[in-house]
């Protein structure tokens, strides 16, 4: 299914930290929202996030520290009923097992706190939530931060795969680039609260065509590049 | 869990043990001479020194600080508390009369102080800075500045003297309990709502509560499951304090409404310097109070296993 929307702003005391904005995603496309910080990604994904549910669509989040996304006083087993019973599911119904097993934390004590697991585990757990439906679109902002690299690249091609399996749209919000590069097939740039580019991943690494993009690119310190 | 229970009763008793030896301390090295003060409660007459030696005798009074304290103490581990110096009959059914005037005072006023508190609050957060918030801080602010005993004349001169719908004076009918409840109650609920009401605004700030939102989790749910327990935090906190506020509130109140009761009790036995009376009194509060205090310290640790975790 093609997701479009429009009118898309965000403003934060008075001050618009999102000028209106309009995206197409195409079906299980994979797109990467780049820029330096305070540019707007991560408020996109929120308000974009916002208007699909708001229209009955399937968008799972993972936001970018499990602090953000755990109650520290619910047990583990607590927050996945809830998100089963918040998709629509009968608690205990959905296959957490496989999920778990993929993502490596099939040994988490569910009866435990998500601060008795640690940082990466809980954000795997976090990602798991997100995989438990297929959803229209999966929205990942910054979801390797708390990862180490090995589980991090695990983690990503993971989360390829299941795209592909799922007909998932993906949008991966990050700083880098090389990331980015690696899993994206459409990198969209912003600065100061607008889209100021947006082409294949190839496109934009080779030709940027504005001075954002062409100072992300030109301070990419990644070796392993598609170009 | 169990290490942490084991080290917060070892605490409880230390504390009790404290109030023990510090009330003793206090009361025996009182100015004034007890035998003489129990000899004219018993006696109300002319008094010789042998009289006042006599009663020094009978009362213990003679003995040294050490052994009188034990043979206090010994028997208070099983509850009991002693003779009365004064009257000589056994501390304990009149201080269980006593307890049963103040038990549904305390738990009463307890009882109209949170209905009103936990109402005033989730009104006030409906919409903070709103009129409904200011008003009930307004109200809030003003009954921690008044105080029980201002507040119970004029609740007396309200109710009693001027509308007449309830007795003020005394303890015979269920109805004079309304407006001594009430007085507590009014002082109970001004501390609590700024409380509840902060802990309730600030538990909606929680880092995650947008993310959870967002997979789709009813706002009556994000209330019930994941602020109410973050707000219940500082409230439980608060509730240990307030029950000190509740056994202090009582005594005054009970004075104003000419109950008779814990506090009648009280001041009775301080004029009278029946020692076995007011340890009595301090000994049960404190065990009253650490117990509470107690109970509070297992609700955090069930409710947060952290803070378990750090102190232990």
């Amino acid at each position: 299914m093609n997701l479009s929307v429009s009118g898309l702003s965000a403003t934060r005391s008075g001050r618009t930290i999102l000028h209106p904005t309009s995206l197409d995603i195409a079906q299980c496309e994979y797109i990467a929202l780049v820029g330096a910080s305070g540019s707007g990604k991560s408020t996109l994904g929120h308000v974009l996030i916002d208007n699909l549910r708001s229209r009955g669509l399937r968008v799972a989040h993972v936001p970018q520290c499990p602090e953000e996304a755990l109650d520290p006083l619910r047990s583990m087993r607590f927050h996945w009923h809830e998100t089963e019973r918040a998709l629509g599911f009968d608690p205990g119904s959905t296959d957490k097992k496989t999920l778990f097993t993929a993502l490596k934390i099939q040994d988490g004590d569910l009866q435990k706190r998500p601060w008795a697991w640690s940082r990466g585990m809980q954000q795997r757990f976090v990602i798991a939530m997100a995989l438990i439906s297929a959803p229209d679109l999966i929205v990942l902002d910054e979801p390797t931060s708390a990862l180490d690299p090995i589980i991090a690249a695990a983690t990503m091609d993971l989360l390829g795969q299941y795209r592909k399996g799922h007909d998932t749209a993906m949008i991966l919000i990050t700083h880098d680039l090389g990331l980015a590069a690696r899993h994206a097939s459409t990198l969209i740039v912003m600065h100061n609260g607008r889209i100021v580019e947006k082409a294949s991943t190839v496109e934009v690494l080779k030709h940027p065509q504005t001075d954002a993009a062409k100072s992300l690119v030109a301070h990419r310190i990644w070796a392993a590049m598609p170009c | 869990m169990i290490t942490s229970l084991i080290g917060l009763i070892l605490r409880a008793a230390v504390v009790l043990a404290g109030t023990a030896l510090i009330t003793f301390t206090l009361l025996w090295n009182a100015p004034g001479d007890p035998a003489q003060a129990i000899a004219m409660a018993r006696f109300d007459a002319l008094l010789t020194q042998d009289i006042i030696n006599q009663v020094r005798e009978e009362a213990g009074l003679d003995a040294g600080f050490w052994t009188a304290f034990i043979t206090w103490v010994g028997p208070l581990l099983t509850l009991d508390f002693g003779q009365s110096s004064v009257t000589g009959r056994d501390v304990w059914p009149d201080l269980l009369t006593a307890i049963g005037y103040v038990t549904p005072l305390a738990v009463g006023g307890l009882a109209i102080g949170l209905a009103l508190s936990f109402s005033l609050a989730i009104v006030a957060t409906r919409r903070p800075g709103g009129l409904l918030d200011r008003f009930a801080i307004a109200v809030a602010s003003l009954g921690t500045a008044i105080p029980a005993y201002w507040l119970g004349l004029l609740l007396i001169l309200l109710f009693a003297v001027h509308l007449a719908w309830l007795p003020a004076m005394g303890a015979r009918t269920p109805s004079h309990i309304i407006l001594p409840a009430l007085t507590l109650g009014l002082g109970v609920a001004a501390s609590l709502t700024r409380i509840i009401r902060s802990g309730i605004l600030e538990a909606r700030d929680q880092p995650f509560l947008s993310a959870i939102r967002r997979r789709g989790v009813s706002p009556k749910d994000i209330s019930r499951d994941h602020i109410a327990p973050h707000a219940a935090i500082p409230v439980v906190t608060v509730f240990g304090l307030e029950l000190a506020f509740l056994l202090e509130g009582v005594v005054m109140v009970e004075v104003i409404f000419g109950r008779p009761g814990l506090g009648t009790f009280l001041v009775n036995a301080i004029e009278a310097r029946d020692f076995p009376q007011v340890q009595a009194v301090v000994v049960l509060t404190a065990l009253i109070f650490v117990t509470v205090n107690l109970i509070i310290d297992v609700i955090y640790r069930i409710i947060d296993p952290r803070i378990g975790g750090r102190n232990a």
